[in-house]
């Protein structure tokens, strides 16, 4: 389903990216990190006004030619992006909402793992399977 | 500011301010396509950031971004017709994000833009035409021009210029030059021109154009220097009018800020023109000019040096040229223009009325159910609609943009918007998209704004240009102004959507302005999106790149790498690195694109290996082009391997020598050793002993151990000394983070030095400083070896991702201060394949990396701990000191595995390896009863170490096993003074001192640990040189031994008190037995779990050591001479021991110890000597467990009871104590025969047991601490034991009872029923206290064994004696025994009682009975 996924520290530095083709690797970094501004920007607007009640699932953030950028945030302001095919349109926004949270739970593994130092690149391997069955689905 | 009137239909006075007129000569042509397009590139490439400005810095959240190219918008002078627009623009309180290129190209776009059909704004409104005042008929060649302006205006022959208005103004201009004229002549010409043309239409202009106005000290500006480039274009086809065309132009220079309109000047006569769609036919032009350059000969010469322009003018002619242009402007140009406007009103009214309605009417008749809104794909049909030039529908227009050029905005909008319905009415596209577009731009020009701007004018405009149209240039002139007015009112999000949306593949120069411009509209929002804005920046820098913009693109790199920086976008960042990298490198600032490719190397780049080595060879490439030119001078920094300074380790000293043979070098320091904080600690221990003894018992206050090896673990607050003419070796850590292997060759070091003599005093004198730089740069790195030899090392190879370390090694010959600075080296890399190898052999840089060490953190003042303040750190700064002497030390013949016990004989060899004599040899250990080197009695022969191999390391006699032989030895002999046992010993040297070169080689005495295991020992030897150097007082040198000690012999000795009676045997016997004697059990067991081979253990000689006892005797039973212990096997032995009688002769014999020998084979060891007594004294204290919990308790018991609140119980209990208290150490010397390698082997050895109480056994291995039991802990102290009053069994030992009898009697039973048999008791009070006895002899009937049949028998008379025995007293009593008839009894039936005299309350105490005394009485 997804072409890239990619996790954010709240410092806005990447904790893990996985994207498919990885000859496009570079591509994804600079889409990943372009959406961020756009993440933020949603964050500001709507998190003042119910800080508490806000979403974590940000919709999409913003189109391109190829690809189509959704957004979550934490509540510690982790940021999940994923990156779907524009020629994918049999992908609702249930579906999207479902990896996010699919992402967030297998994050929250991570993140209980007691000899995970918050804050490092993200290696578990759960995770990294977690991930690549959402990538793989698609293909 | 001079400010223009106009009156307006309704008669309403509008104010046309800052007007700006264009002129350009009639045959002037716009250029085609492709020179727009250069044009473009290079007023693009022509227009760069200002260098050194001061940094613009945005702060983005985060992110401050320095943004250096962003200087103010409208210092570029705006020469379109859109000037009005922009120059409001710019007052604009919002901060237009632009840039200079982008304006630049804005305004040459524009300029460029060829006139076109539906729209007037670029047409003529007015055509000056010029005469020189040299022609011979003036008035006939202004006739001529206007002709000739008429005809190409209206024949129709020529497509170009276009007119706005049919009746074009003439303006006629007498071109006059004072200098070179006939004044008088001109003016009547004028005066004839103004009654022809009237006042308003004509001039006189008198300027000077031959000489040079200015001298040539005087600078005049030029005045058309800042417009001549943008004319440049046009210059092709205005060489010959070019005089004319400069001076108008100057006239509007001058006039900056008046005027109107574009204005025509037409000077040339022109012929007929072979070409239709141009007047000014370039070879024509020039042809047809020659009369015109004649005429002006006194113009400057065109094109012969641009920066001339302009430079016959003086500043009069300045005046008069402003002054002509004002002239033209309101007298000729606003009234013509008011006319025009008044006429056009005047038709569209008069045509409003019927047409208007009937127009409409008609429309919708014919038109049938069509909306005047057509969807897009309808209009395609008539976007090619094209009206003729005098159509109603485009006289609107035309008023429309009359009125906009004279800024009459309100008008002009309610006009385009009128056109506006006109042209959509008519599905004429393109024309309703022009009027659409300029509708939105006066909507958005009207002041005070009575309606709000219309955006989506413009958009639909610019859709329609793009879509229907397919015109991209109008389309984007559109974008441009859409863009502008969007961001003027800071919708900056609207400006950077459409941008982008403007951005194609067909213009790669187009799309990069355009997204370098939404970029910054990104970062000009009101939350800054500076994401966004690095993205766009790098797209742009991508299009820049395409379009052959090199500057630019590294630019937009760049500004977009402040956002990625640092950040952990690893992979952007690096692809960023790498193009700017690239891009430095071709534009040539080699310096740049070097920071850029390091940058990449040093990070963890997570780039596959190929992409590294790629990097890295487009490193070397880049920086070895860099480094060539300037091959002089510093070298340059590199960036690879990352060194890690802190790790960085110092060793001063030679390499450690491997082991020759036997010989076997002392371990010393090496940098192979880990750093163990608990070594240092203890090596610093000894070596503070020894410094105390060397120095009499006091250390130095600022005593600091030496250290040898410096790391991050010593402390290095203070410059380490080094020795002249001795190495130091630097080792520095480097770690390669690259998946490809680098290679490092001609790797050495790079110092500073100051020579300084350190022998002359006040500090010697300081020499200048040296330092190798210069010379490793130039590669020759041993050029200074005279001084300090580097060592090079040839090649150096990091693996991949590998951390390595390398020992450079520098021989200073001179002494002074060294600085280590750095390292310098080749850096390159190693190629896979084979045939490329000379290439790779060229593919290396020299470069340096300086080692700097931050010392540790200060954490003492106050200042210090609330701030961050780091200590020096000078382990690279040594000291280089005068020579001192050197030792080494060898041991020969060292064992590594040794029986517990085992005395071994070996051999140590010191040589002073230096040129210095050295002296006060010692040596210091953590095991001092491991070795001794003799006692100074001891004759050292040099025996060589090979002589003695098979000798016994024992001093033995021949001697038939006898009584014990005894010799007195005083401890002090052994260099053992008072109880503590040395730890330091002093080595004697021949003279004290071991000359330079001169090796002295001393037999060394080993003995087995007593416990099993391995064991570290470590020695310190510690030498000084004979004179004293203030720098470096004393050196050591360190030696750890591994000694494996295995199980060999168990010794048990138990003491007991001897019942024998003195009044027998000889004498002298009777003499010791007197002063008492002991029976010593020793038991022996051979525990050796002969692994080692050994297959029997021999008992040789048994020796005590005492100040009191002695062993006397052996008293084992006869024929059991042979001690023999094969494995598991136990013998026991048992000898008499008497206390010595020299005990009271004199007072220092008192410290003398006794030695007694008993050998039981036939060679006595004579133990008093070295190496026996050597290791007695040596050995460790008595076996009294030395920890754990419970002994603490046991001394704190003892402690308490020396309290002086029971002092009598004290004193009691020491009398007590002390009579059964022994101090006897018994030697087990023995013989273990090893078979080893089917070699038989003899080792020999010795154990230590020390008797210390009757009756309690002590053994030789201390015991193995059974497993401890957890000792509770104990909050509250103990309670001391109720009295701590001596035992009852120490008490059982005061009185040695004896019993004195006939062991058989024969007694005549028949005759006489009775049998008396007289006994002795003797008592022998063993303490050194009166003592009250009580004899009980009455039979306990109580005691079941007393209940004999048989065995009865009485004592008779008194059944109870009272005795008192003085200290030491021998009291005999007589008693009688009655017995009844012949049998075996036992005597020792009598009790006997005994209390201290003075302690009135304690009871007395049963004594120790004796042994069963048997006597036989027979009957006769």
């Amino acid at each position: 389903m997804a072409v890239c996924v990619a996790v954010i520290a709240k410092e806005n530095y990447p904790l893990y990216i996985r994207s498919v083709p990885s000859q496009s690797e570079l591509k994804f970094h600079y889409t990943v990190h372009t959406s961020l501004d756009v993440v933020e920007e949603k964050i500001s607007t709507a998190g003042k006004a119910m800080a508490e009640q806000r979403e974590l699932y940000l919709g999409l953030l913003y189109p391109t030619e190829d690809y189509k950028v959704y957004g979550y945030v934490t509540n510690s302001k982790v940021k999940f992006v994923i990156v779907v095919d524009s020629s994918n349109t049999s992908l609702r926004d249930n579906e999207i909402r479902s990896m996010f949270r699919k992402l967030h739970n297998s994050f929250t593994d991570v993140m209980c793992n007691p000899f995970y130092n918050p804050g490092d690149p993200i290696q578990s391997r759960a995770f990294d399977s977690m991930v690549s069955a959402m990538m793989v689905q698609s293909s | 500011m001079l400010i223009g009137h106009l009156r307006d239909p309704n008669n309403q006075v509008v104010v046309v301010k800052g007007l700006r007129i264009s002129v350009t000569g009639v045959n002037t042509r716009s250029p085609n396509s492709g020179e727009v397009r250069k044009l473009l590139s290079q007023a693009v490439s022509g227009c760069q950031p200002p260098e050194g400005l001061p940094a613009n810095v945005i702060t983005a959240g985060d992110y401050d971004l320095n943004i250096s190219d962003r200087s103010v918008k409208a210092s570029v002078p705006w020469y379109s017709d859109w000037k009005e627009m922009l120059t409001q623009l710019s007052s604009s309180k919002y901060y237009t994000a632009t840039t200079p290129w982008f304006e630049a190209y804005r305004e040459n776009f524009l300029q460029s833009m060829p006139a076109s059909d539906h729209e007037f704004l670029n047409h003529y409104l007015a055509c000056m035409l010029v005469v020189s005042s040299r022609e011979a008929v003036p008035t006939e060649q202004f006739l001529k021009l206007s002709q000739e302006q008429h005809r190409i205006q209206h024949s129709g022959e020529y497509t170009y210029p276009k007119w706005f208005i049919p009746n074009t103004l003439k303006y006629y201009v007498l071109l006059h030059d004072i200098s070179d004229g006939d004044e008088q002549r001109a003016d009547s010409v004028y005066e004839d021109m103004k009654q022809r043309y009237g006042t308003q239409g004509c001039y006189l202009l008198k300027i000077n154009s031959r000489t040079g106005a200015a001298g040539p000290d005087e600078q005049m500006p030029d005045p058309w220097s800042q417009y001549l480039q943008k004319t440049n274009i046009h210059s092709p086809y205005e060489e010959g009018v070019l005089n004319n065309v400069e001076n108008n132009i100057s006239s509007e220079v001058d006039g900056l800020d008046l005027s109107d309109v574009v204005s025509e000047i037409h000077p040339l006569k022109l012929e007929q023109s072979a070409d239709p769609g141009f007047p000014g036919n370039p070879s024509k032009a020039v042809n047809s000019a020659d009369t015109a350059r004649t005429q002006k000969q006194g113009s400057v010469t065109p094109g012969a040096a641009p920066t001339a322009h302009g430079a016959c003018l003086t500043l009069n002619d300045h005046d008069r040229i402003r002054q002509f242009i004002q002239e033209f402007t309101f007298r000729g140009l606003l009234p013509h223009i008011e006319k025009n406007i008044r006429q056009l009103n005047d038709q569209l009214v008069s045509r409003k009325g019927l047409s208007r309605s009937l127009f409409s009417a008609t429309k919708k008749w014919f038109g049938g159910g069509k909306v005047p809104e057509k969807s897009i794909a309808e209009l395609k049909n008539t976007a090619g609609l094209l009206y003729p030039p005098e159509a109603p529908e485009l006289q609107i227009r035309k008023m429309a943009d009359l009125c906009f050029l004279v800024q009459h905005y309100e008008l002009a909008y309610s006009c385009y918007h009128t056109a506006k319905k006109d042209f959509l009415s008519d599905q004429a596209m393109l024309y309703a998209a022009g009027s659409l577009e300029m509708a939105a731009v006066s909507a958005f020009l009207q002041s005070g704004a009575p309606r709000p701007y219309p955006a989506h004018y413009m958009e639909t405009a610019i859709q329609t240009y793009r879509d229907v149209c397919k015109n991209m240039v109008l389309a984007e002139r559109c974008a441009l102004l859409s863009a502008e007015v969007l961001k003027s009112q800071a919708k900056y999000s609207d400006a950077a959507t459409l941008l982008i949306k403007m951005t194609s593949e067909d213009s790669d120069l187009r799309s990069a302005l355009l997204l370098e411009q939404a970029a910054h509209c990104f970062i000009n929002m009101r939350s800054p999106m500076v994401r966004k804005f690095a993205f766009h920046m790098i797209l742009s820098g991508h299009r820049y790149s395409k379009a052959g913009q090199k500057r630019h693109a590294l630019r937009c790199y760049c500004q977009a790498m402040q956002v990625y920086k640092g950040k952990g976008w690893t992979l952007a960042e690096d692809h960023i690195n790498f193009t700017i990298g690239r891009q430095s490198f071709t534009l040539r600032q080699p310096e740049n694109a070097v920071a850029a490719f390091r940058h990449i190397l040093i990070n963890d780049s997570k780039q596959t290996a190929t992409q590294q080595s790629a990097f890295l060879r487009e490193y070397l490439y880049v920086y070895k082009s860099l480094s060539q030119p300037s091959n002089e001078g510093s070298l340059p920094q590199l960036p690879l391997p990352c060194v890690h300074s802190a790790q960085t380790r110092v060793f001063f000293g030679h390499e450690p020598r491997l082991a020759e043979g036997e010989k076997q070098a002392a371990t010393h320091v090496w940098l192979d050793q880990e750093f163990d904080q608990e070594q240092a600690q203890l090596w610093a221990e000894l070596e503070e002993q020894v410094v105390a003894v060397a120095n009499r018992g006091s250390v130095h206050i600022s005593f600091q151990p030496t250290q040898y090896c410096l790391s991050s673990h010593t402390e290095n607050l203070r410059y380490p000394f080094a020795v002249v003419e001795e190495p130091m070796f630097v080792e520095v850590v480097f770690r390669n983070p690259l998946k490809v292997p680098l290679v490092l060759s001609d790797l050495s070091l790079l110092w500073k030095f100051t020579t300084k003599d350190f022998s002359k005093p006040q500090g010697g004198t300081t020499g200048e400083t040296i330092t190798n730089e210069k010379e490793a740069a130039a590669g020759k790195a041993t050029a200074l070896n005279d001084i300090i030899s580097t060592e090079v090392i040839p090649e150096f190879t990091v693996g991949l991702e590998e951390t390595k370390v390398a020992r450079l090694k520098l021989l200073p010959h001179k002494t002074g201060e060294l600085h280590v600075l750095g390292i310098v080296y080749n850096l390159g890399t190693r190629e896979e394949d084979n045939s490329a190898s000379e290439a790779s052999q060229l593919m290396f840089v020299r470069g340096r990396q300086d080692l700097e060490i931050q010392g540790p953190r200060l954490n003492v003042t106050k200042e210090e701990k609330t701030s961050v303040r780091h200590g020096p750190d000078r382990r690279l700064d040594p000291i280089i000191t005068p020579p001192m002497p050197l030792l080494e030390v060898f041991f020969i013949n060292f064992p590594t595995g040794l029986l517990c016990g085992e005395i071994r004989k070996a051999w140590v060899e010191f040589v002073n390896v230096s040129a210095v004599p050295l002296a006060g040899l010692r040596v210091a250990s953590t095991h001092p009863e491991f070795f001794t080197f003799g006692s100074a009695t001891a004759d050292l022969t040099p025996v060589t170490p090979t002589a003695a191999e098979h000798c016994s390391a024992y001093k033995t006699m021949v001697t038939p096993p006898s009584d014990a032989a005894v010799t007195l030895v005083s401890p002090a002999a052994f260099g053992i003074t008072g109880d503590n046992r040395p730890t330091v010993v002093e080595i004697p040297l021949t003279g004290g001192v071991l000359g330079p070169g001169e090796a002295l080689q001393i037999p060394l005495w080993l003995r087995g640990p007593d416990r099993e295991g391995v064991h570290e020992i470590s020695f310190l030897f510690y030498y000084e040189g004979l004179e004293k150097n203030a720098k470096l007082g004393h050196r050591v040198l360190r030696h750890k031994a591994v000694i494996c000690a295995s199980r060999s012999l168990s010794v048990r000795a138990t003491a007991c008190r001897s019942n024998t009676l003195p009044g027998r045997g000889k004498r002298d016997e009777r003499e010791e037995e007197r002063s008492g004697s002991m029976l010593v059990f020793v038991d022996v067991e051979n525990i050796n779990t002969s692994e080692a081979g050994v297959r029997e253990f021999h008992i040789v000689q048994v020796s005590s050591s005492s100040r009191q006892w002695r062993l006397h005797k052996c008293i084992n039973p006869a024929g059991d001479k042979d001690s023999k212990l094969a494995s598991r096997e136990r013998g026991k032995l048992c000898f008499r021991a008497t206390r010595c009688r020299t005990q009271e002769a004199t007072s220092d014999a008192l410290e003398k110890y006794t030695f007694a020998d008993l050998n039981l084979g036939n060679e006595q060891i004579v133990s008093s000597t070295t190496p026996c007594a050597d290791f007695f004294f040596r050995r460790g204290p008595p076996s009294e467990p030395r920890k754990g919990g419970v002994i603490t308790v046991g001394g704190l018991l003892r402690r308490q009871s020396l309290t002086p609140a029971n002092s009598t119980d004290d004193s009691m209990t020491s009398i007590v104590r002390k009579c059964s208290e022994v101090e006897l150490d018994i030697i087990v010397l023995w013989k273990a025969y090893v078979v080893e390698d089917n070699k038989q082997l003899i080792l020999e050895g010795q154990l230590h047991v020390a008797l210390q109480t009757i009756g309690k056994e002590a053994c030789s291995l201390s015991q193995k601490e059974e497993a401890q039991e957890m000792v509770l802990l104990k909050f509250k102290p103990d309670l001391p034991p109720p009295a701590s009053r001596p035992s009852l069994e120490q008490l059982s030992h005061l009185i040695k009872t004896c019993l004195h009898y006939p062991e058989s009697y024969d007694h005549p039973f028949p005759q006489k029923s009775l049998c008396m048999v007289p006994v002795t008791l003797t008592l022998s009070n063993c303490s050194l206290a009166q003592v009250d006895v009580i004899i009980d002899l009455r039979h306990k009937t109580t005691s079941p064994e007393s209940l004999e049949v048989h065995g009865s028998f009485t004592w008779l008379g008194q059944t109870q004696y009272k005795l008192q025995l003085r200290p030491q007293e021998v009291h005999g009593l007589s008693l009688k025994a009655c017995f009844f008839q012949a049998g075996v009894y036992n005597l020792g039936t009598p009790r006997v009682f005994a209390k201290l005299a003075q302690s009135g309350t304690m009871c007395e105490t049963s004594q120790q009975s004796a042994m069963p005394a048997l006597i036989i009485i027979n009957s006769v």
